[in-house]
């Protein structure tokens, strides 16, 4: 299968279809659904949820900004979203690959454990682990980015562990509270990644 | 948006880009020795997708964008500012489009007019742009005009069928006040 294949499926870019599940270690990734948007709007809107979050400036989240920020409307390029569940099927965040690029063969990963107790668990890891083997050897994707606040070790981490390698730092990208916050863009290459 | 604002400069003139300046805006698309440097994917545009491009830029209003003029009037380019109001920041992205027009100091005037309106105009705290690695010309306009190299995007871009770096930059308001 090809990315190509992927994006010339009916309704491609709409990231409610199109999504293969995924099976990881400890977390299933299945296709978001319209019925969970009232639930990634609760997480979005959590303080400490909403912390971490790029998007944190703007107004609270609702089940329209969440739609457009998953794609759901038209874009040039395509998004990829999963939610993210423990094996017994409850849902504790989502993932995505956004903005696939079928000629560079690069996307961008977003995640976010929505629910905070389920934080420091592994389901992020594991599901990153399980989305990186669906780029790399489904999508035929060759180099996934993502950008994080610098002051996100947990995250950095993570990224770290599943084989990203720091690029650069975005000085003052965003705004936390009014603040001015660096950013750390990181990036995998596929022969930099070890399936497991 | 389409830019309503007309900024005069000495050496260039930004003024609202129009639909009349399509057909140029084609034939730059279609050079690549133009689009080599950009992030441009696939076919050169045609004239009915030019129009689309120009009116899916019209109508967003986080997209701020300018046709470069020479003094005597001549269309030789564009830029357009991406924004995102809540953080305070854009992108850059810049084209001079006549290769006729290259290394006379055009791009150095336009970017320097546009940080100004983006930083004065706009209140913007930074202004970032990508750029291809080996695009050495522009970086040296970059760097003159304030830009600090910030990251280097591994293997992050295709050029004809091989695959080269994207290096990202950025100009914060208090360097550029600084300056």
């Amino acid at each position: 299968m090809d990315v190509r294949d992927v994006l010339r499926r009916p309704n491609a870019g709409a990231s409610f279809l199109g999504t293969t599940p995924l099976g990881g270690e400890i977390a299933h990734l299945r296709a978001i659904q319209e019925a969970d948007l009232p639930l990634l709007v609760r997480w979005m809107n959590d303080p400490d949820v909403r912390h971490w979050l790029h998007h944190s400036e703007r107004p609270d989240a609702t089940a329209d900004t969440v739609r457009v920020r998953f794609g759901l409307e038209q874009q040039v390029l395509p998004n990829l979203v999963w939610m993210i569940e423990t094996l017994e099927r409850h849902p504790v965040g989502h993932v995505g690959l956004l903005q696939v690029d079928p000629h560079s063969k690069g996307a961008e990963l977003a995640i976010s454990i929505g629910e905070t107790d389920c934080w420091s668990n592994g389901f992020g890891t594991d599901a990153i682990r399980a989305v990186l083997r669906h780029a790399f050897e489904d999508l035929g994707l060759r180099r996934i980015n993502l950008l994080t606040d610098a002051d996100n070790a947990r995250g950095i981490r993570c990224y770290e562990k599943c084989g990203f390698v720091r690029e650069g730092v975005m000085r003052e990208r965003r705004l936390r509270y009014g603040k001015p916050l660096d950013m750390v863009v990181m990036g995998i290459l596929k022969h930099e990644w070890e399936p497991r | 948006m389409i830019s309503e604002s007309i900024i005069e400069g000495v050496q260039v003139r930004l003024r609202p880009l129009e639909e009349r300046d399509l057909p140029t805006c084609v034939v730059w698309m279609a050079d690549r020795e133009v689009t080599r440097w950009l992030s441009a994917i696939g076919e050169p545009p045609t004239l009915a997708e030019e129009q689309e491009w120009y009116d899916r830029r019209r109508s967003d209003p986080d997209s701020v964008m300018w046709a470069i003029e020479t003094a005597e009037g001549r269309l030789i380019g564009n830029v357009e500012l991406r924004l995102t109001p809540t953080a305070h920041r854009a992108e850059m992205g810049i084209v001079v489009g006549d290769k006729a027009e290259w290394s006379k100091g055009y791009g150095t005037s336009t970017v320097r007019m546009v940080l100004r309106y983006a930083f004065k105009e706009l209140e913007l705290n930074r202004v970032e742009l990508t750029t291809d690695e080996e695009n050495h010309r522009a970086i040296r306009c970059y760097e003159k005009c304030g830009f600090a190299r910030e990251g280097l995007l591994r293997q992050h871009r295709l050029v004809d069928g091989h695959f080269g770096n994207t290096l990202v930059m950025a100009v914060l308001r208090d360097e550029w006040r600084g300056r």
